[in-house]
C-alpha cells in the first residue's frame, strides 16, 4: 500500500515537473500572480469599426471598410517582461474571425500585430513572452479582427460580438499552465499547410507541442511505477501496451475537437447555400470576381488564343489561372522568350513590379525593362510593331492586349 | 442524387470489386470487406482509365462513354467470379465468440471512424476545393478537359508560348500524371457539370475503401477480428489522412492506399502462392506512377525487395552485394542510371541526381532539416503516436520480425523506403520541404498503411493476458482467427 502511495506521488511529481520545463515556469514562481492589470472592454475604444460599450463590456457591432476592426486603450507603461501572460474574454466570437493582439511600444511609432489563439468559451490565456515583440515597456494594447485568411470570405466573416476583459498577469503556475493548455486544446482554423502539416499555426508564439510531452510522461511514468512496483518485464510491457493504447484514444479526441471545431467554421459559412451560392463564397472572392470579368468580357469577343496571368504573389496568379478556366491562361514566366506573343493577353492583377507606359504602349518593370510582342518578354530596345493597350480595367484588375500599329 | 450520378458511383465500384474476386476467388477470412474496398479503391482508377481510353473526344459526356466498357468488364468479371468461386467455395466456420468488451470497444473505435467520415463528408459537399494543389496541380487538367469539351495536352511553357496558335495548354503542374484527372472528368461529367464537391466526394470512397480493403487483407493474413479492427481504428484515425479526406484533392491518399493494398497483396502471394493476389499486386504497383510522380521511386523499390526476394536465397546477398557495388562504382563516376517509369532515367551520382523531368539535386548534407524531419514525425499532431511506437514495436517484436520472411521483406522494403526519405529530405535540395513540413509529411503518408500493416501483422500473436507461470507476454506461432 505504501508503495502504491509512494508510485502515485511520484508519477504526480513527473507530470508536473514536465508541464513545468514546457510550460517554462520554476520553483520560484509563484502558484498565483502577483500582479493583474485588469482590462475591462468598456476602457477600449474602437480605433476600427464601430462598437457600443455594454456594461463593462464593448459591443463590437461592425468592420471598417478594409473589412477589419480594432479596439485599443493606453496602458500608461508596462514592463512587457514582468506580465508574461494575456488571457482574454470574448462572447460570441465568431469562428470565421481571427484575432491578433496589437501593442505599442514606448518610444515606437510603428505597432506590433500577432496573431493570437481563437477565443473559445470563457478564458484564454497565451504566453506572451514567447512573441518576438513582447519586451520593452508596452504603452498601448489593443485587438484586432479581420476575417480568417485562407479560409473565411470576408463578404461573410464578420458577425457582431461583445469583448469582455482582458488581463495581463505576472508569471505563475496557475497562468503557465492555462497558456499551455490554450496552445495545446484550443481550436485552431484551418489552413493552407493544413494538408501538410498540422501544428505550425498562424500564432507566433509558437507554443510547445502536446505530443512529446505525453510520451515522456506516460514513459517516465511507466519506468518509475515499474521500478517503485516492482513489475516483471511482461507486466511492464503489457501496462506500457494499455498506457499507449489509452494515450492514442486520448489524443484521438484531441484531434477530433479540433476537428470539429475546423468544421463548424465550414458549417458557418456555406451551410443552408446552394452550390452556385458556395461557389462564390471562396476565401479570395476578390480574385473570383476578377476572373468572372475576365471570362464575361471575352464571352463577347473572339476567343483569345492565350492570356499570360501575373499578380503580387503566386498564389494569386496561380489561383486566377485555375480560376480563368478554361480559357487558355498560364503564369507570365518572364524569364522564359517566346517567338511571338502576338494574339496575347496579359493580365495584370495588384502587381506593383508593372506599370503602364500610355507613350511606349508597353508594360514596363520596376528597372524599366518592357513586356512587349517580340523577340523576349523583357527587351530593352523599343521597336515593338505593336502596342500593348489595356482593355479591361476594374480595380486590382488590368487586362491588356496587342493591338496593331506602330509602338514608340 | 440523380440517375446518372448513382450510376457513376455503384458502376466504377462493383467492376472494382468484380475484378478483385474474379482474380481472388478464395472466400478466405475477411474476402467481403476486401472484395468491396478493392472495389472502392480501384473502380474509380478503372473508371479513370476507361474514360482517358474512350472519351477523350468528348469529355462532356465522358461518363456515357467510358460508362459501356466498364460495363462490359464487369460483367465478364462478375461471370469469372461467379463461376471461380462457385468451384473454390470452401466450408466457412463460423466466427467465435467474442468477450462483450471486445465488442463494445469494437464498437467505438467503428463510432468515432464514421464521426470522422461524417465531418469528412460535410467538408467535401460544402466546400469548394480548397488545398493548393488541389486545385492548381490535380484538378486543372480536369476542370480544363471537362470545360472544353474535350482532351488538350498540357506542355512546358516554353513549347506552349512557341505554338501558334497553341492547340495545348500549360502550367506549373503540366507534367503530373492523369488518372485523377481522368477519374475527376467522369465523376464531372455523370454530375453534369463542374461541381468541386462531387468530384472530390471520390476521397472519401478511397478513404473507406482502404480501411475496408486492408481490413480484409489483414483478416486473411492472420488477424483475428478484433484485431484488425483496432489496426483500422489506429489507421483510420491518422490525423493527416483525415485531412487529406476532408480538404480533398490532393494524389498522396491513393498513393498511400495503393502502395499499402499492393504490399499486402504482395505478403498475400507470398504466402499462399496466389496468382490472382501477384496479379493484383503488380496492378497496384504499376498504377502508382500514373497517380503521382514519386509513384516511380515506391515502384522502383517494391520492383527491387520483391525481386530479392524471388531469388534463390543462396543467390540473394551475392546479388544484393554485386547491385551495390555497381550502384557505388555508378555513383561514384555520376553515371548510375535509375529507371523510373512515368519519368525516363534517372542519373545518380555521389553529388548530383538528375531526374527527368523534375531537375537536378545537388545531394549534400542539410543539418537545419533535421529539426522538421523529427518535428514532422515526433512533435506534430499528424501521425498521432505511430512514428513513437513503430519503432518500439520493432524493438520488442524483433525476435519475430526476423524468424518470418513475409515480415522480414516488409520490414526490408518500409526501411528502403524510410532510408529514401531520410536521403531526400536531408541530403538534397528537397530539404527546404522539409523545413517548410510543404512535403515531408506527405510523402511520409505514402509509406504509412504499409508500416501500420506491419505493425498488426508483428503484433497478431501477442496475448497481454497474462501468461500462466510465464513472465513473457503470451504469443503463438499460429493465429487464431476469432
Amino acid at each position: 500500500m505504501i508503495r502504491r502511495g509512494v508510485c502515485v506521488a511520484v508519477v504526480a511529481c513527473i507530470w508536473i515537473v514536465l508541464a513545468a520545463l514546457v510550460a517554462g515556469l520554476d520553483w520560484s514562481t509563484p502558484l498565483l500572480p502577483q500582479k493583474q492589470i485588469e482590462l475591462t472592454g468598456s476602457d477600449f475604444r474602437v480605433v476600427i469599426g464601430a462598437g457600443v460599450q455594454d456594461d463593462r463590456a464593448l459591443r463590437v457591432a461592425a468592420v471598417g471598410t478594409d473589412g477589419s476592426a480594432l479596439q485599443a486603450r493606453s496602458i500608461g507603461s508596462v514592463r512587457a517582461e514582468d506580465f508574461p501572460v494575456l488571457r482574454y474574454r470574448f462572447d460570441g466570437f465568431p469562428r470565421t474571425l481571427e484575432l491578433s493582439l496589437v501593442f505599442r511600444r514606448a518610444g515606437e511609432d510603428d505597432v506590433h500585430s500577432e496573431t493570437i489563439p481563437f477565443p473559445g468559451d470563457g478564458w484564454t490565456s497565451i504566453n506572451l513572452s514567447r512573441l518576438p515583440g513582447w519586451s520593452g515597456d508596452i504603452v498601448e494594447l489593443g485587438f484586432a479582427q479581420y476575417a480568417t485568411p485562407d479560409v473565411a470570405p470576408a463578404s461573410v466573416a464578420f458577425r457582431p460580438f461583445r469583448f469582455d476583459q482582458a488581463e495581463l498577469w505576472s508569471p505563475s503556475w496557475r497562468g503557465g499552465l492555462a497558456a499551455l493548455s490554450t496552445s495545446w486544446f484550443g481550436y485552431t482554423p484551418w489552413a493552407l499547410l493544413s494538408v501538410s502539416a498540422l501544428g505550425p499555426q498562424r500564432e507566433v508564439a509558437n507554443p510547445p507541442p502536446l505530443l512529446p510531452f505525453a510520451v515522456a510522461g506516460c514513459v517516465l511514468s511507466l519506468l518509475a511505477a515499474a521500478l517503485i512496483l516492482r513489475w516483471s518485464r511482461s507486466r511492464l510491457v503489457r501496462r506500457a501496451v494499455i498506457v499507449l493504447a489509452v494515450l492514442w484514444g486520448a489524443l484521438d479526441l484531441v484531434w477530433l475537437a479540433d476537428l470539429r471545431g475546423k468544421h463548424d467554421l465550414t458549417e458557418d459559412i456555406y451551410a443552408g447555400h446552394a452550390w452556385s451560392v458556395r461557389e462564390q463564397l471562396a476565401p479570395d472572392q476578390d480574385l473570383a470576381r476578377a476572373a468572372a470579368a475576365v471570362r464575361a468580357y471575352f464571352a463577347a469577343q473572339p476567343v483569345p488564343r492565350r492570356i499570360l496571368v501575373t499578380g503580387e504573389a503566386k498564389y494569386v496568379f496561380l489561383r486566377l489561372v485555375y480560376l480563368l478556366l478554361p480559357l487558355n491562361a498560364a503564369p507570365l514566366e518572364t524569364g522564359v522568350a517566346p517567338p511571338s506573343l502576338r494574339d496575347t493577353y496579359i493580365l495584370v492583377y495588384r502587381d506593383s513590379r508593372w506599370r503602364y507606359d500610355a507613350t511606349l504602349g508597353a508594360l514596363l518593370d520596376d528597372r524599366g525593362r518592357r513586356l512587349d510582342p517580340s523577340g523576349s518578354i523583357f527587351r530593352d530596345r523599343f521597336d515593338a510593331a505593336e502596342r500593348l493597350e489595356p482593355v479591361l480595367e476594374s480595380g486590382d484588375l488590368h487586362l491588356y492586349a496587342f493591338r496593331a500599329g506602330q509602338g514608340s | 442524387m440523380s440517375l446518372s450520378l448513382a450510376v457513376s458511383w455503384v458502376l466504377p465500384w462493383v467492376t472494382g470489386a468484380s475484378v478483385y474476386m474474379a482474380l481472388n476467388p478464395r472466400r478466405a477470412q475477411g474476402w467481403i470487406a476486401a472484395a468491396l474496398g478493392h472495389g472502392l479503391v480501384l473502380g474509380p482508377l478503372l473508371a479513370a482509365l476507361a474514360t482517358d481510353v474512350c472519351a477523350r473526344s468528348d469529355t462532356t459526356h465522358a461518363w456515357t462513354h467510358a460508362g459501356w466498357p466498364l460495363a462490359a468488364v464487369m460483367l465478364l468479371c462478375g461471370a469469372i467470379a461467379w463461376r471461380r468461386v462457385r468451384v473454390t467455395m470452401p466450408e466457412m466456420t463460423p466466427p467465435p465468440r467474442v468477450e462483450k468488451w471486445k465488442m463494445a470497444l469494437c464498437a467505438a473505435l467503428l463510432a468515432t471512424l464514421a464521426w470522422r467520415a461524417w465531418i469528412a463528408l460535410r467538408e467535401i459537399l460544402l466546400r469548394p476545393t480548397f488545398p493548393w494543389d488541389a486545385w492548381d496541380a490535380w484538378a486543372v487538367k480536369s476542370k480544363t478537359w471537362f470545360l472544353l469539351g474535350h482532351y488538350a495536352p498540357f506542355v512546358p511553357a516554353h513549347d506552349w508560348l512557341a505554338l501558334s496558335p497553341p492547340e495545348a495548354y500549360s502550367g506549373p503542374a503540366w507534367s503530373y500524371p492523369s488518372a485523377l484527372a481522368w477519374m475527376q472528368v467522369w465523376f464531372a461529367s455523370a454530375a453534369g457539370g463542374w461541381v468541386e464537391p462531387l468530384v472530390n466526394l471520390p476521397w472519401l470512397a478511397l478513404w473507406v475503401g482502404m480501411l475496408l480493403a486492408h481490413f480484409g487483407q489483414w483478416r486473411a493474413l492472420g488477424l483475428s477480428a478484433s484485431r484488425a479492427l483496432v489496426a483500422v481504428y489506429a489507421l483510420g484515425s491518422l490525423p493527416l489522412l483525415t485531412v487529406h479526406v476532408a480538404l480533398a484533392g490532393y494524389a498522396d491518399l491513393w498513393m498511400a492506399a495503393l502502395f499499402g493494398l499492393a504490399v499486402l497483396a504482395w505478403l498475400r502471394w507470398r504466402r499462399d502462392g496466389d496468382s490472382g493476389q501477384l496479379v493484383l499486386a503488380l496492378a497496384c504497383a504499376a498504377v502508382l506512377p500514373w497517380l503521382k510522380l514519386e509513384g516511380a521511386v515506391w515502384l522502383l523499390l517494391l520492383a527491387g525487395v520483391a525481386g530479392f526476394a524471388a531469388l534463390p536465397r543462396r543467390l540473394r546477398w551475392r546479388t544484393l552485394g554485386i547491385a551495390a557495388a555497381i550502384a557505388l562504382v555508378g555513383a561514384a563516376v555520376d553515371r548510375l542510371p535509375l529507371p523510373l517509369l512515368g519519368l525516363g532515367w534517372a542519373k545518380v551520382g555521389l553529388t548530383r541526381i538528375e531526374v527527368p523531368v523534375i531537375g537536378a539535386l545537388s545531394v549534400r548534407w542539410h543539418g537545419s532539416a533535421l529539426a522538421g524531419v523529427s518535428m514532422a514525425l515526433f512533435g506534430q499532431s499528424n501521425w498521432n503516436l505511430l512514428w513513437w511506437i513503430a519503432p518500439a514495436i520493432v524493438v520488442w517484436r524483433w525476435r519475430e520480425l526476423c524468424a518470418q520472411e513475409p515480415l522480414r521483406l516488409l520490414g526490408a522494403l518500409l526501411l528502403a523506403c524510410t532510408l529514401f526519405l531520410l536521403f531526400l529530405f536531408l541530403f538534397t535540395d528537397a530539404a527546404r520541404w522539409a523545413e517548410s513540413y510543404t512535403a515531408i509529411n506527405r510523402l511520409l503518408m505514402h509509406v504509412v498503411p504499409a508500416t501500420v500493416s506491419l505493425m498488426a501483422l508483428l503484433l497478431r500473436d501477442v496475448s497481454l493476458a497474462p501468461a500462466r507461470g510465464g513472465t513473457a507476454p503470451a504469443s503463438s506461432p499460429h493465429s487464431h482467427p476469432e
